[in-house]
């Protein structure tokens, strides 16, 4: 069995965001970055599946972006996977999902993977759609938000998780493409065996324009903070005045108050 | 300009986020229909053409023949946008009719901006404002940003039949789990500190968190003492959350609770302290006494 | 008639040869003991503990026939002693009496026991021996009867007391039989000088000589045989500690307190990393299991033992002992319990107090170092969390490490991107550098130097974690990664001196990261403070304040800095009430070995335990010197419920609000000529400057 996994680089969200020069994108300066958090619960579920499988099968672990990215690849090889893929792509930031979905689709379209897995969505562009996009172009089956995953024989046993706390289970055969979420599982910390095994693994670089043929099908006019929230009001007084503040304030800015 | 509007339709009910979408037709402007995959006695109030698939044929959830009945009615219908709402049927399935038209998608939109969408992005801290290329957009709209809008009127049922099975073999629901407290998914969080004083004035809080619509959470040293169980405990030893609205009442905001809760949309912190560290993170600092303030405030809301 | 005696009175000459064989064979049968053992200790991994012999035997010397750490603890400590000397004397006693029976007398003709030096020597070795019996009977009594807590016995403790008393008591049955036949009729003046033997005379009174002589006869042999048993018991039974804690001694780790094995990480032929089976460990390690008499003061002093975790050190190092002896292959890590692993605050209150050098904590980080490194394992998630978040931000609390730098905004503080020309570097520490209480910590300190006239530069957004808690919970790797960032960033500006206001970082750049390069000055800023006033180049108006003053473990006992603070906090004008469990014996506030990432899951809360010996002494104020102390403590107090009863504070801020041109914010009613010149902002800044040019001058 071949096992793909999509991963993304994504600044530590504790950052704080500004523009770049460019205004439709953050400037990287100061930021730290990590594997997206929904594609640590990919790289596990893949290096689970393998574990089960035996070591006969094998998982490539695929990341798009300028050379930082290789840190997320190595980690990601560290937790298991045993070859990376690097798209090499500078301005990874400036291409839109429907063109990230192109370039991923691009690289697996003749690669036979009997099973991709990807998060459900990046952290800092938060679209959702890459994973499914991709299935679409590759005429793949495919499901998302899985907080269950099982294999056998074949046969993906998924749950969803639904809106409330209810899980609609799914099944679906191979080859298809999975979506994970948050709860599907706790992503190993890679031991320092593995970290060192890691560095010797095979990282592909490939350049982006070998992969990409599309043009993006959204443009972002601009990237910048929520408008203010009138942020850190504070109120003193009489209680039944500040409770009549608090509740004008509350209808006023939250839909929690209807 | 027209929008095509997807429906919700879950476990043999309409689901009322379908009047969000109600709600950003109406911000749009313009015409609209809708496309329903659920029952016949179970019609929105909605006055406009409904395309109406029955779920009970073609399942609530099988994204291969949805696609199919959404492809069908934008070929009939023509419309500029097919509106989903960004949840687990919207975000599975906007992609995929997105992908066959060919068309651009803009997920999770919180407002309409000039010549296009503001969306969410870096955890909800920061917006973009998107803008389609293509002459049909795909939109998928944050669920509680727009207004739940029940346009009223009875539709004009359009009734679609499909014919396939699908990739994708839907085996059941399972229902949520009864176990604790799920903080992450609630809404509204109304969180308990050492500032309430004693077990005794816990029931206080968590009758506000009821009047408010939410959870009871708590700080660390409240979980500590045994007030409140371990499940409600926000915090990086407890749960991260970011709910729409975060009441923190008498917590002075110790750094591993700051860091639990800060990402909320909302904050309003009950505090005596003025300079209490929770007012660093806090859209409202009520500066009162939360066992005066939280009856109060409980009150008025059940008015 | 002179004084002396015959030796070998009544068992004759021909015994010799005989004797000297069943002892040569007793030794053959101890050392034979020994040699099986220490194929055991060699299963350990090698160890360098046979450089610096002067050091190493002066050790032994004092731990041994000084009973310096033995003695330390009062109870069992003293009895033990006292008995050991005795025991000795008696040895030596007999020894003397060997050479001179089969060596002086036939070789030589002279008789070295006779004359005043008989007398004394009768008298001294009666007197050893009685002192000997008491002492024994009092460690029976106390282990018995009064059976301390935690004190276990076992089978050997019966057999060894039953030995040690058969010893005693025969020796002084054959001097009794010997002296109601010899000098009782002969030499009565003698008998004065053997007043334990002539009492155990009395009770042959009415026997006729032939039996008091048969009974000699059987008491001598029996004595003989027990002195034998004695022997081949040493290996045997618990009275190994007589040769194990001692060349323990020996053994005892002769570099800096707290020192940790780097491991070198570009070594591609380690497959194992940490301690997964007691193979894994030294063979020190199992040799100190050896080592351990069981004596339980470890376990009396565990802060994680106190409050009613899994943890006794004690127990870890027996089984170390167990898997050593018993089974080892088996994986030591899970015969110990994770729990009681992740329990251990490395507070060395263990290895500080253990009279047989027993290296506790680091038998526990090896462990750890296997947990983490080789199965990913953490204490709860929450320090998976913290941990994450030390390798993307460099900083526990997952914070943007950007803004790390921001608590000094305004303050009298150089960047060192922008002018490392600077008197010192503050390697500030994540506590200080993002919790808002110990912001206030550093910046008080800030505030003090600026007094001094001391130029401060910080790392700002260049530093990071300093890596102590992960190296502590075991995982080298990434406290490596950090430690080197740190190091090459240090480096880069030519640091002349660093100061700190964490205890961790102190220990962790002044000793840690020496193996990994760094050789710069590093101090605590409680003994740089303290150098300041001591060169008046800060002086501080006294404000008296009565307070309890908490001695953290890495400023007390890792680097024995107790009279610094101290001396800085009476120079504030405070009056100290010591804690009950201060100095080398204070009381952890429970955050030590990583435990300040993680929750505290089991028994009740250390912090808790220690705010109550703090509430014990009366005093109003509790001082620290470490943040995590600082934070531990506002917790324990909340949890205590002694809020407006007890405040803790850092001793910075006690220093800050008594400097002597900056104390506009003071609250005491003391006025003092000084505090004029606050009034106005700009004669404020002439003022630090006159003294920063007075201080610099002097």
């Amino acid at each position: 069995m071949k096992i793909l996994v999509c991963i993304k680089q994504v600044p530590d969200m504790e950052s704080r965001f500004k523009p770049n020069g460019s205004g439709v994108w953050f400037e990287e300066t100061d930021l730290a970055f990590r594997m997206n958090e929904y594609d640590e619960y990919a790289v596990e579920q893949a290096v689970r599946l393998k574990e089960q499988l035996g070591d006969a099968h094998e998982v490539t672990v695929l990341s798009i972006g300028p050379d930082r990215v290789v840190e997320a690849i190595k980690k990601a090889l560290a937790m298991g996977c045993d070859r990376g893929v690097h798209v090499q792509d500078p301005a990874a930031s400036l291409k839109d999902p429907w063109q990230i979905a192109a370039i991923i689709a691009a690289y697996a379209r003749d690669k036979g993977f009997d099973l991709i897995f990807t998060g459900m969505q990046s952290q800092d562009r938060g679209s959702a759609q890459v994973g499914v996009t991709v299935a679409e172009d590759l005429g793949l089956p495919c499901t998302t938000t899985l907080v269950g995953f099982a294999y056998d024989n074949g046969t993906i046993t998924a749950k969803r998780e639904l809106e409330g706390g209810v899980k609609g289970v799914v099944r679906v055969k191979t080859p298809a493409l999975v979506t994970c979420q948050l709860g599907l599982n706790v992503p190993r910390y890679p031991t320092l065996p593995n970290i060192m095994k890691a560095k010797k693994k095979e990282i592909e670089a490939i350049p982006v324009g070998d992969l990409l043929r599309e043009e993006a099908r959204t443009a972002t006019a601009s990237f910048h903070p929520p408008a203010k929230k009138g942020g850190g009001i504070v109120l003193e007084g009489e209680v039944g005045a500040l409770v009549d503040q608090l509740v004008g304030i509350l209808k006023d800015k939250t839909a929690v108050l209807r | 300009m027209k929008a095509l509007l997807i429906g919700e339709y879950r476990e043999g009910k309409l689901l009322d986020t379908t009047y969000e979408l109600c709600g950003f037709a109406a911000q749009l402007g313009g015409e609209s229909a809708m496309l329903l995959v659920g029952s016949e006695g179970q019609l929105p109030d909605y006055g406009g053409t409904l395309y109406l698939a029955d779920a009970a044929a073609c399942g609530e959830y099988n994204p291969d023949l949805h696609k199919k009945l959404i492809l069908e009615t934008v070929a009939r219908e023509n419309p500029d946008y097919v509106v989903f709402v960004h949840s687990s049927y919207g975000w599975d399935l906007a992609p995929r009719v997105a992908a066959a038209l060919k068309a651009a998608q803009v997920s999770e939109i919180v407002a309409l901006a000039d010549g296009g969408f503001e969306v969410g992005c870096c955890n909800a801290k920061m917006r973009r404002t998107v803008k389609p290329a293509t002459s049909k957009a795909v939109l998928t709209i944050q669920a509680g940003a727009f207004p739940v809008t029940r346009p009223g009127g009875t539709p004009r049922v359009e009734r679609l039949a499909a014919e396939g099975s699908g990739t994708l073999e839907f085996v059941g629901y399972e229902p949520a789990e009864a176990k604790g407290v799920d903080l992450t998914r609630a809404e509204v969080i109304v969180s308990a500190g050492r500032g309430v004083g004693k077990k005794e004035n816990v029931p206080v809080i968590a009758a506000l968190a009821k009047a408010l619509g939410g959870e009871l959470g708590a700080s660390r040293p409240v979980v500590d003492a045994g007030w409140v169980d371990h499940s409600h405990q926000v915090g990086t030893t407890g749960q991260t959350v970011s709910p729409k609205l975060y009441v923190a009442c008498g917590i002075s905001g110790a750094i591993q609770h700051l860091a639990g809760m800060k990402k909320s949309d909302f904050i309003v912190a009950i505090n005596k302290d003025k300079d209490a560290p929770i007012g660093e993170v806090a859209d409202v600092l009520v500066v009162a006494d939360v066992l005066q303030f939280a009856p109060a405030l409980t009150a008025r809301l059940a008015k | 008639m002179e004084a002396t005696r015959e030796i070998y009175w009544n068992i004759g000459h021909g015994v010799v040869l005989p004797m000297y064989c069943l002892t040569l064979a007793a030794f053959g049968f101890l050392a034979w003991g020994f040699v099986k053992r220490l194929q055991v200790y060699r299963q350990g991994k090698p160890l360098n503990r046979f450089d610096r012999y002067d050091e190493r035997i002066g050790r032994l010397l004092a731990d041994v026939f000084g009973q310096v750490k033995v003695a330390r603890v009062k109870d069992g400590g003293i009895p033990h002693a006292f008995f050991f000397w005795g025991f000795l004397t008696l040895f030596a006693g007999t020894i003397i009496v060997m050479f001179q029976a089969d060596f002086f007398t036939p070789l030589m003709h002279v008789n070295l026991l006779s004359g005043e030096f008989y007398k004394a020597y009768s008298f001294v070795l009666d007197c050893a021996g009685l002192l000997a019996i008491l002492m024994l009977a009092g460690l029976f009594i106390r282990r018995f009867v009064v059976k301390p807590a935690g004190l276990e016995v076992v089978d050997d403790d019966y057999r060894v007391h039953v030995l040690l008393f058969a010893i005693l008591i025969t020796g002084f049955l054959i001097e009794g039989a010997r002296m109601a036949v010899t000098e009782l009729q002969q030499n009565p003046e003698l008998a004065r000088f053997s007043p334990v033997g002539y009492l155990a005379a009395q009770l042959f009174t009415g026997y006729d000589t032939p039996s008091i002589k048969t009974a000699h006869k059987v008491f001598w042999w029996v004595h003989f045989a027990l002195v034998l048993g004695f022997f081949c018991a040493i290996p045997r039974t618990k009275l190994r500690h007589m040769v194990t804690t001692a060349v323990n001694s020996f053994f005892a780790p002769l570099e800096p307190k707290g020192t940790i094995a780097t491991i070198d990480l570009e070594d591609e032929s380690i497959e194992q990393f940490g301690a997964a089976r007691v193979t894994d460990l030294t063979w020190k390690d199992i040799f100190d299991a050896d080592a351990c008499t069981s004596c339980k003061r470890c376990q009396d002093r565990c802060p994680a033992y106190a409050t009613e975790k899994p943890l006794s050190p004690m127990k870890v190092v027996k089984q170390v002992g167990e898997a050593a002896f018993g089974a080892p292959e088996a994986n030591l890590c899970e015969a110990v319990t994770q729990d009681v692993l992740w329990s251990c605050t490395t507070c060395r209150a263990c290895q500080e107090i253990c009279p047989a050098n027993i290296e506790h904590v680091n038998k526990i980080i090896e462990m750890r170092r296997n947990l983490t490194l080789m199965e990913g394992a953490f204490p709860g998630d929450e320090v998976r969390t913290a941990v994450g978040n030390v390798e993307v931000n460099g900083n526990p609390f997952g914070l943007a490490y950007a803004a790390r730098g921001e608590w000094a905004e305004g303050l009298d503080v150089t960047l060192m991107e922008r002018d490392s020309d600077v008197d010192i570097l503050y390697f500030v520490g994540c506590y200080a550098s993002f919790d808002k209480r110990n912001r206030e910590v550093a910046q008080n300190f800030v505030k003090i130097c600026a007094a001094a006239g001391v130029k401060v530069g910080i790392l700002g957004k260049e530093e990071k974690c300093c890596g102590e808690p992960v190296r502590k919970l075991g995982n080298e790797y990434l406290y490596q990664m950090t430690a080197r960032e740190n190091i090459e960033t240090i480096k880069a500006y030519g640091v002349k001196r660093i100061v700190t206001t964490c205890p961790h970082c102190f220990n962790t750049l002044g000793r840690d990261y020496r193996d990994l390069g760094l050789d710069v000055p590093v101090e605590h800023y409680t003994t740089f403070i303290g150098r300041l006033l001591a060169e008046e180049r800060l002086s501080l108006v006294p404000d008296r304040f009565d307070f309890t003053y908490h001695d953290s473990c890495y400023l007390g006992r890792y680097m024995d800095i107790f009279e610094a603070p101290r001396t800085v906090l009476a120079a504030a004008g405070g009056r100290l009430t010591e804690m009950a469990k201060s100095g080398y014996e204070s009381f952890c506030c429970g955050a030590g070995g990583g435990r300040i990432m993680a929750e505290e899951k089991l028994g009740s809360r250390i912090s808790v335990a220690r705010v109550g010996m703090a509430r014990e002494t009366g005093a109003p104020l509790l001082v620290s010197n470490c943040p995590f102390c600082l934070t531990m403590f506002e917790d324990g107090i909340k949890m205590a419920d002694c809020e407006g009863e007890l405040r803790v504070r850092d001793l910075a801020e006690i220093v800050a609000e008594r400097l002597a041109h900056a104390n506009s914010h003071r609250h005491g009613q003391v006025i003092h000529v000084e505090e004029c010149f606050a009034e106005d902002s700009a004669a404020e800044d002439a003022g630090y400057g006159l003294v920063a040019r007075i201080g610099l001058s002097q």
